[in-house]
């Protein structure tokens, strides 16, 4: 029996049982990641940027090396700009992916804790407003409460904290058929320190991943709103704000006033992306589901 | 069948509901004074004699339950109220515009659909193989980038760069009717890209889902029986793995809604997404809410067709129902 | 007369992702026409593993070595290699043409969408048949053509199991592979796939029957072979194994038989993953010696063969 002059069917792929993956894109993933907050963090300590100034002598210049995003009709140079877009962008992600978890929690809590017709009537509000667009509801929240940073935050906030919800409530509703929660319980725990002693420890990672996931989906909000109008003041660079300044000097050939800012969105969501990639697979299905990864 | 629209119905009635409540709350909540919007420019010159007037007229001080019954009674009689930002009956408004937007949407997803289902298939039919790494590398590369970049992008190569289609609008500058091959013209731009955006996760779900279908007995059945690569692929593989693809059509339906919001405005199209930027800026709550709920209805009422259709290609739902 | 099927030193191998599954090992056998050969063993030894090697549908993490050698009806002389000729020719030449295969657990291997009749039409005109023929079809594997026009999940096990007989022989196969087509069937539906076997056979096909049901074997078949941990221990004509089997494991197989000892053979088979140096039946085995821990060879593969003397009557 040559056992050595083995043919096989379809060369050289094993790859039946394993998912694909970015596997050599992580490390480059987390270095743009890192330069790209880095940049964000550092630039305005390094070189501080005057909102308001304009210099109209350099106006829509084309990419080049003083100027490596070009500069806008304005004159005002697309990255430096485009750095505190960013920084803007990711401060507000943040802050709104964090107020939303805050909502998603404490109604995920409510739901799985209580349960009963508590837990009916919360899944029902979720299950109605994830069949609403996101968008126009955010737009329509926007639009009632005046656009602005705080009206920004709250629209993102009261339209994505549905996947946490669900994501607390089942991870609660399973952890309550437990073993050990029933021993906790006739160990004599009372109500807090079950909570706060067995259910949040389990409850709290899945929850800080869940939120760190959305951050990319709460800066997509903002940035369309901003595009649209409808975000943060027009005067701020907020990436948005730039690819909606930006159009106007499309029709002039100065594309890269809203391309530059853009392609910092794209860079800084993929890299996301990819790292997000790597960390799914530790998740297990129902929440990779919640999370629509 | 009758099960089917029964249960979508008591689904979609408490939604519609909860949602006008959720919006009139929001209305209601709003530091926008109605009466002001209406008057425009004009209230800077009204007395406020003349605002008062406008108040009582609409009932704004009412109690709210009031306010609200008042405004749910006028949308059940088809009265959707009076447009402050564009000065036109709400209805008006969407009648001369829902049409625009059906047909962006309906085109893309037939696009998207028909695209994501062939591309897909192919990429499982080959996994692992040059189109199917292809495809998923720009899958995941689309993803990242919002709808409205790829919108400049693509007007800055194809309409600017290049000039082989309109940057905007629906019809040419000097056209004074709409005609077909102008308007199609023009639409291949905003289709193409509200389509590429969308299709990531369709194609990314058909290609998962035919390549489990291909692991399964019955594929590896029918192939055992000689029948040809292409009657298994399409006949059998993708046949099991679409049933699940419909019902998740119409849960991403509110997606596509906010891309044609966002396409509509980068290519300056007569639809309702357009219009209801325009109706935020100007705190324009009727027409704001009236867009929404139709759009909801609409959602809801495609969810309800993906159900039948379900309903059509299984037999196990249409027989033991 | 010259066999229509010469299988020699197949070995299959599984890589998985830490760990490497040896689920055929250097089998060899040979089909005549008109021959039923059934390979039999308890489950998980490897029988179903050499039905999809032979007609190309393993998954894309097996290797396959050895030869197996089929006698062509049209084009090029000579017999083809089933385990080099490659896709294409297995998927225009081979399946459902020369090798029908009856599916294990048909019902799940039966496409859900789509009626009975479909699916033979359709397998019909793939084969250039008449789509017509189907009724005909269907009643030669003992459907009645009224259940045709059922779905699949409304077909009861035996009917479901009627229905991927006649897609089995809708392109006339003169070799049909039936992997496991008693399991779940009670007796009655039992005998009546294995006579339906039994008749292809006398009409001049060749039938490999793949089993755990030694009665089954002994009911229809003309040779069999015993497999175990992924070999073949014993291939021999079917009434010498059943009158005087040879392999301590044959015994023990038919010892379990309910109208013999009824007695299961103790222990447990090897993981496929980590077969012993030797002898795979050493373990379990009351006449283990030290000459076991060498691979036994030959076509009762034991190095202490039971005499006809030892062999139950």
């Amino acid at each position: 029996m040559a056992e050595t002059a083995v043919t096989t069917t379809t060369p050289g792929r094993a790859g039946l049982f394993r998912r694909p993956r970015f596997r050599a894109g992580t490390p480059v993933a987390a270095l743009v990641l890192g330069v790209a907050v880095g940049a964000a963090l550092l630039v305005p300590m390094i070189a501080p940027l005057d909102q308001s100034a304009v210099a109209l002598g350099r106006a829509a210049l084309p990419p080049s090396l003083p100027h490596p995003g070009g500069t806008d009709d304005l004159g005002r140079d697309v990255l430096h700009r485009s750095i505190y877009g960013l920084r803007v962008s990711l401060l507000v992600g943040v802050v709104a992916a964090l107020a939303a978890t805050v909502i998603g929690g404490v109604v995920g809590s409510l739901a799985g804790l209580l349960g009963g017709w508590v837990d009916r009537v919360l899944m029902r509000v979720v299950d109605t407003i994830s069949a609403l667009p996101h968008l126009l509801l955010g737009i329509f929240i926007v639009a009632m409460l005046r656009p602005g940073l705080g009206a920004v935050i709250l629209s993102i906030g009261l339209t994505h904290w549905l996947s946490t919800a669900r994501i607390v409530r089942s991870e609660l509703l399973s952890l309550r058929t437990r073993p050990f929660i029933d021993a906790a319980i006739a160990g004599g725990a009372g109500r807090t320190r079950v909570l706060t002693r067995h259910l949040l420890p389990h409850v709290l990672p899945k929850i800080a991943l869940a939120t760190t996931l959305m951050i990319p989906h709460a800066v997509w909000h903002e940035t369309s709103l901003s595009f649209l109008g409808l975000g943060l003041p027009p005067h701020l660079a907020s990436l948005g704000n730039m690819i909606n300044d930006g159009q106007r000097s499309l029709l002039t050939g100065a594309w890269w006033a809203s391309i530059v800012p853009g392609a910092v969105i794209v860079v800084v969501t993929l890299a996301i992306a990819a790292l997000a990639a790597r960390g799914r697979d530790h998740l297990d299905p129902r929440v990779r589901a919640e999370l629509n990864l | 069948m009758i099960r089917v629209v029964r249960r979508r119905l008591a689904v979609a009635v408490p939604v519609l509901f909860a949602t006008s409540i959720g919006m009139f709350l929001l209305g209601a909540a709003s530091p926008i004074d109605p009466a002001m919007q209406y008057a425009g420019a004009a209230a800077f010159s009204m007395s406020e004699e003349n605002l008062q007037q406008i108040r009582d007229n609409w009932g704004v001080d009412d109690p709210l339950p009031v306010q609200y019954l008042r405004w749910l009674g006028n949308l059940v009689q088809g009265d959707l109220g009076w447009s402050t930002s564009r000065h036109q009956a709400v209805t008006e408004v969407i009648a001369d515009r829902a049409g625009w937007t059906l047909l962006l949407i309906g085109i893309t997803l037939a696009v998207v659909l028909t695209g994501s289902l062939l591309a897909g298939t192919l990429a499982a039919h080959r996994r692992g193989g040059l189109f199917d790494r292809g495809v998923r590398a720009a899958a995941y590369a689309v993803e990242s980038m919002p709808v409205f970049w790829l919108a400049l992008g693509a007007i800055a190569v194809f309409a600017l760069a290049l000039g082989w289609f309109p940057a905007g609008g629906l019809t040419g500058v000097r056209a004074t009717s709409t005609s077909f091959p102008d308007v199609a013209h023009h639409l291949v731009l905003p289709v193409t890209v509200l389509a590429i955006s969308q299709a990531p996760w369709f194609v990314l779900f058909v290609r998962d889902a035919v390549a489990e279908s291909l692991r399964e007995d019955h594929v590896l059945a029918a192939r055992a029986r000689g029948l040809a690569g292409r009657t298994v692929l399409f006949g059998h593989a993708l046949r099991t793995a679409l049933l699940p693809f419909l019902t998740l059509v119409g849960t991403h339906l509110p997606e596509l809604v906010g891309g044609s919001v966002l396409v509509e405005t980068v290519f300056s199209l007569p639809g309702l997404g357009a219009v209801s930027v325009q109706a935020a800026l100007g705190g324009d709550f009727p027409l704001l809410a009236a867009i929404t709920l139709v759009t909801t209805a609409v959602v809801l009422t495609a969810n309800l067709l993906t159900d039948l259709a379900y309903t059509a290609a299984d037999p196990r739902v249409r027989i033991d129902g | 007369m010259n066999p229509l099927l010469t299988v020699s030193g197949l070995t299959v191998r599984f890589q998985l992702r830490d760990a490497v599954v040896a689920a055929v090992t250097g089998l060899d056998l040979t089909v005549r026409p008109g021959e039923l050969l059934a390979v039999v063993g308890e489950s998980g030894c490897g029988k179903s593993v050499l039905a999809h090697a032979l007609l190309g549908l393993l998954p894309a993490n097996a290797a396959v070595s050895g030869k197996a050698l089929l006698t062509r009806a049209v084009g090029p002389p000579g017999p083809v290699d089933l385990l080099a000729c490659g896709e294409k020719t297995l998927a225009r030449e081979i399946r459902g043409r020369r090798i029908g295969l009856i599916p294990q657990s048909p019902a799940t291997a039966l496409t859900v969408v789509r009626r009975g009749r479909r699916l033979l039409a359709e397998t019909l005109r793939a084969h250039r048949r008449d789509p017509g023929l189907a009724d005909q079809v269907a009643r030669e594997a003992g459907l009645d053509p009224a259940d045709l026009e059922r779905y699949p999940f409304e077909l009861s096990g035996g009917m479901a199991q009627r229905l991927a007989t006649a897609l089995a022989l809708a392109g006339e196969p003169p070799l049909l592979i039936a992997d496991e087509p008693t399991g779940g069937l009670d007796r009655p539906l039992v005998d009546h796939t294995l006579d339906l076997l039994r008749r292809r056979c006398d009409d001049g096909a060749a039938v490999l029957l793949i089993t755990h049901d030694l009665a089954a074997a002994e009911r229809v078949a003309d040779t069999v072979a015993v497999m175990y941990a992924g070999r073949i221990v014993e291939h021999r004509p079917a009434r010498e194994l059943f009158s005087a089997p040879a392999h301590p494991y044959s015994r023990g197989l038919l010892d379990a038989l309910p109208d013999r000892e009824f007695r299961a053979v103790a222990g447990h088979p090897p993981m496929l993953t980590a077969l012993p140096r030797g002898c795979a039946f050493a373990a379990r085995c009351d006449r283990v010696s030290g000459a076991c821990a060498i691979q036994p060879a030959g076509p009762v593969a034991c190095h202490h063969p039971l005499t006809t003397a030892e062999a139950p009557a």
